[in-house]
């Protein structure tokens, strides 16, 4: 034990351990630290989620829900609150009045995310969280233009009289929904006695709301589930997934992918210090065996050296991965209700198997294959190396990694397209790497001897250049990738919600205000989408088979409210997948958004049946569209062609994008036209925007930690021939040769090494792109021809610039002691 | 003590086997000295690893007290090598990142000795270096090297020390050092010595001189 326990101390300060130590802390760092933070970002994903429920958990009904469930919750620790809504008058003065959609709260809502409101209709927006104060209401800004009155005047809803006390403006579970009700109304669930509109038979629909820790919460969902009875329904997150949820979805994957590839870096960088410590201590095992040192004490020395050297990459590497999440989930302290903790066991013990499995497949082979080191070597140092890898220990290597992968990212598919690209990049590395260095040597013989000796060099390290180029490709080809879908993932983000994108929605405008609408906004210049007519039509029965009213579950295809719109051309930023655009004059033909088309299982030629108001008719679907559901424009499932729908009322609608500074038109807007209906989207825009830019700044966190990682193992790389390289140098000076005459055939080394690297890489890359764009963030593929060129460029200078700053210390020894040593 | 008998070792070529040595028969008696003098790649060289079990033979036998060492295992020669043999190599085979101290520690530590460190100090103050016990070899002149490596070879006890041309990377002055220490610890000791050189002054300090050429070993008359 203690003759170990020296060794390690020697080799510390030798430091020959310290980079195959590094390189374990590296991968225990990079691995436990992402997925620790994958975790968190998981976790901000659900409560994100939670929040457009108001809730964890949801059950409504339109009879009032036993309290006893209520009960039930608290005792699971959970917490509760209940909604009602409804449709009623509301009267103001003596002649106001408007059917209004109301929604009386208990004083915990909303369990999850805020409310909105403002001191005047349009006024600065604040966040709230509880109900109004008895007595009191909140109203729809355009209540107070329809009414004619302001905060702090007196509203009646049946019996009972409040005070206006703010405009709400923004409620989280009412996302959807919201075309065809009334202006919404918010009062305190207490005083819907007082009002005594709510009688036996009205039309209520009763919600009771549940939040508290997620496995309570789970437990619970199960128990109701046991218990809802039919009519009752049972929401859950998973049934909708907001355009934030999947913002911070693909981010979570770009992470487990950035993980993934941290420990393929991680994993090449202690084989090669594995390899290079094993090269150094062939002299050191010689010499103990000479000694009298047999195999087994050769074997149980460096195998506890390995022990040791993972249980303290394990400390280190877990507190850097403390150390990392902490400043990651910083960026996100403002998103997060809950601050997610940091101690989870789960990424730490991700990073403690992974670096074990490091040691285990990566550094073992090439230290337990020391104990075969013949002693002769003391006397003979000339032997040749002992070749420290076998075709098994690589083939047991990739496995190694792709188990690991798999088991880190969850994903299958990402786990293969990646091997893809990294066994092309070694494939091809090779054959490379053999071809263009030997027809390099035949070049070099008729070059200048700058060029001879650079070119004599690569050839010489044959099988060493080999694995160098390998793993430089490997190594930017990583890199690339990652930067590749960074940049992706952002411009997509950014596509999504350019500046100036619309953030209001108008609707409810009758055929004659058109003019009307259209002038105003125009004189203020206001940028707007086309005015799309619009009417509630009733999907009945799909290729002759009814729809149900209802169906007990909630996935089921049943007969729904469908807004119908009709268009000559296709609408904008709509793309036709399937069938045709119709010609002029066709009619009792439809086209159908094509998830809509996938729920209901409809396809090209199927006949629908639908209801507007007492008339049903037939139409056929003649085309299937795609679009994008969080581009904030008008959006509908079925278009049908002009003239079908001409004999029904209509309204119109619109998006349109209003600076802050210009939302005071609002009002004038509603006052000339108190019948439409604005709806506010500006405010979940900007915390979309502001989740996005906090999220691509954790994402470019971990990229320039990988990044990190891929340079340490540039570095390892070119450690690998550091040491012959002194020698031949030394040799070479003693012979004559100056030190630009050296450093010049290192640089042309180095420099052809890049570029082939180079080429390798940006081809491997761009296929893998492809398929992971394709397969699986399913984001569409844009070739990168521009970056071929630049990455050729950077990965010649990086690795000769690598090179030459590593080798500095070859001619700057002097050749006495280099040759003295050897 | 130490028996060859009809030694050969071979090694393959691009165009068949080339024999390094050829039937070879030796005896060396405990507390002999014999040094093996030739020219280089006379295979001198091969025949100390083969004496010293650091290498196994094409043909014949090697027998240190009886023990064959064709019959052991890699392992069973280690730790012969560990019981009984020491060596003093040409280019040292210092360990760069380990004191004097502590090169000299490491046969003794690999016997599992308690007292591997006095001892080792004890050592090194017989070769003239206990103010250098903590410098690293490359603190060290060449001459200080060899005198380092000299006390492991005899830290350890051993009783036969194989020398490897140990005054072969010194300068004449500080070589003649060298070897008075070696003989002068050798007799101290009662170790066997059997020592490979090229340098004649050197063998003639021996007992009995052998002479390598190509392959084959003949004893040299005392003139």
């Amino acid at each position: 034990m203690t003759l170990l326990l020296r060794m390690l101390v020697r080799d510390w300060r030798g430091g020959e351990l310290g980079v195959l130590l590094g390189a374990l802390v590296l991968a225990v760092t990079m691995v436990s630290g992402i997925s620790g933070f994958a975790a968190a970002l998981k976790s901000a994903l659900r409560q994100e989620s939670h929040s457009f429920l108001a809730a964890d958990l949801v059950v409504r009904d339109a009879r009032p829900l036993p309290a006893s469930w209520l009960a039930e919750a608290a005792e699971r620790g959970l917490e509760s609150a209940q909604t009602l809504n409804f449709t009623s008058m509301l009267y103001a003065g003596d002649e106001g009045m408007v059917l209004a959609s109301v929604k009386a709260v208990s004083e915990a809502y909303p369990l999850r995310g805020a409310l909105r409101l403002s001191d005047a209709p349009y006024g600065e927006l604040r966040e709230h969280r509880g109900a109004p104060a008895q007595g009191s209401v909140w109203l729809e800004p355009r209540l107070f233009a329809l009414l004619d009155i302001a905060i702090g005047d007196t509203v009646g809803i049946g019996e009972a009289e409040f005070r206006v006390a703010a405009a709400i403006r923004g409620e989280p579970d009412r996302a959807g929904g919201f075309l065809g009700v009334g202006p919404r109304v918010m009062l305190n669930a207490g005083d819907i006695p007082a009002t005594q509109v709510v009688q036996p038979g009205s039309r209520v629909s009763y919600r009771q709301l549940y939040a508290g820790d997620p496995e309570a919460a789970e437990e619970f969902r199960l128990w109701l589930e046991a218990v809802v009875e039919p009519g009752q329904r049972l929401q859950s997150v998973e049934t909708s997934q907001p355009a934030v949820g999947r913002a911070l979805a693909r981010a979570e994957r770009f992470l487990l992918l950035a993980g993934s590839l941290a420990v393929i870096l991680a994993s090449v960088a202690v084989g090669l210090a594995a390899r290079r410590y094993a090269e150094r201590h062939q002299n050191y095992v010689a010499l103990l065996k000479s000694l009298g040192a047999d195999s087994s004490r050769v074997k149980s020395l460096y195998a506890a050296t390995l022990a040791i050297s993972w249980l303290l990459s394990l400390l280190l590497g877990w507190v850097l991965a403390w150390g990392l999440q902490l400043l990651a989930l910083q960026s996100f302290a403002e998103q997060l209700t809950v601050m997610p903790s940091l101690l989870q066991p789960r990424p730490y013990f991700i990073g403690a198997v992974t670096a074990l499995v490091c040691v285990s497949v990566f550094a073992w082979p090439s230290l337990g294959r020391l104990t075969a080191i013949s002693p002769l070597r003391v006397l003979r140092s000339d032997m040749p190396l002992h070749d420290t890898r076998e075709p098994r220990d690589y083939l047991l290597g990739l496995l190694a990694m792709v188990l690991l992968m798999w088991w880190y990212s969850a994903d299958l598919k990402l786990t293969l397209v990646v091997l893809g690209g990294l066994l092309t990049v070694t494939v091809l590395g090779g054959l490379v790497a053999l071809f263009l260095l030997r027809g390099g040597r035949v070049l070099g013989m008729q070059a200048g001897s700058v060029w001879r000796l650079a070119l004599a060099s690569l050839q010489r390290h044959g099988l060493g250049n080999a694995l160098q180029l390998v793993v430089f490709s490997v190594a930017i080809m990583l890199l690339l990738l990652l930067a590749l879908l960074r940049t992706s993932l952002l411009e997509g983000w950014q596509q999504q919600l350019p500046e100036g994108a619309p953030n209001h929605f108008l609707l409810n405008l009758a055929p004659d205000e058109l003019g009307a609408v259209s002038t105003l906004l125009d004189d203020q210049r206001v940028r707007r989408e086309k005015l799309y007519p619009m009417l509630r039509g009733r999907l009945m029965a799909v290729d002759g088979e009814a729809l149900p009213i209802e169906a007990q579950d909630d996935d089921a295809a049943t007969q729904r409210e469908v807004n119908f719109t009709w268009s000559a051309q296709i609408p904008d930023g709509n793309e036709l997948l399937a069938g045709q655009w119709w010609v002029p004059g066709e009619t009792a033909a439809v086209s159908v958004e094509v998830e809509f088309a996938e729920r209901y299982g409809m396809s090209l030629g199927d006949q629908l049946q639908v209801r507007i108001g007492a008339a049903e008719f037939g139409v056929t679907v003649t085309s299937l569209r795609s679009l994008d559901w969080e581009s904030f424009k008008p959006n509908f499932f079925m278009v049908f062609p002009p003239g079908l729908l001409d004999s029904y009322p209509v309204t119109y609608m619109t998006s349109f994008y209003l600076p802050p500074e210009q939302k005071p038109l609002l009002n004038d807007l509603l006052r000339a036209h108190p019948t439409a209906t604005v709806l506010e989207v500006d405010a979940i825009m900007a915390q979309l925007r502001s989740t996005l830019s906090q999220v691509s700044s954790a994402i470019e966190l971990v990229l320039g930690l990988v990044l990190l990682a891929g340079v340490l193992v540039l570095i390892a790389g070119v450690q690998a021939t550091a040491d012959s390289r002194l020698r031949e140098s030394a040799l070479l000076r003693a012979l004559g040769a100056g030190q630009s005459h050296i450093l010049g055939a290192v640089a042309i080394e180095f420099l052809t090494l890049g570029l082939m690297a180079g080429l390798l890489a940006i081809s491997a890359a761009e296929t893998a792109f492809w398929a992971l764009q394709r397969f699986v963030f399913e984001l569409p593929y844009t070739p990168t021809p521009g970056l071929w060129l630049p990455t050729l460029m950077a990965a010649a200078l990086l690795i000769g610039g690598l090179g030459l700053w590593n080798c500095r210390r070859v001619v700057s020894v002097a050749p006495a002691e280099v040759l003295r040593d050897a | 003590m130490i028996t060859a008998e009809n030694l050969g070792k071979r090694v393959p070529m691009a165009d068949g086997e080339l024999a390094i040595l050829k039937g070879i028969n030796l005896e060396i008696k405990s507390g002999e000295s014999v040094a093996i003098i030739g020219a280089s790649g006379s295979g001198k060289s091969t025949l100390l690893g083969l004496l010293a079990g650091l290498d196994t033979a094409s043909d014949g036998r090697v027998r240190i007290d009886g023990t064959d060492l064709q019959g052991l295992s890699e392992d069973g020669r280690a730790a012969l090598r560990g019981r009984d043999v020491g060596f003093v190599f040409q280019s040292f085979q210092l360990l760069p990142a380990l004191t004097a101290l502590e090169n000299v520690m490491l046969p003794l530590e690999l016997k599992g000795d308690a007292r591997a460190s006095e001892r080792a100090a004890g050592y090194l103050e017989r070769v003239g270096l206990a103010d250098r016990r903590d410098h690293y070899p490359r603190q060290l002149s060449g001459g200080e090297q060899q005198r380092v490596a000299i006390a492991r070879a005899f830290a350890g006890s051993p009783r036969i020390l194989f020398a490897d041309e140990p005054t072969g990377n010194l300068d004449r002055a500080t070589g003649e050092r060298i070897t008075d220490l070696l003989f002068g610890l050798n007799r101290e000791e009662g170790t066997t010595l059997v020592l490979v050189t090229h340098d004649l002054q050197l063998a003639k300090r021996c007992q009995r001189q052998l002479q390598m050429d190509s392959g084959e070993l003949h004893e040299i008359e005392p003139s």
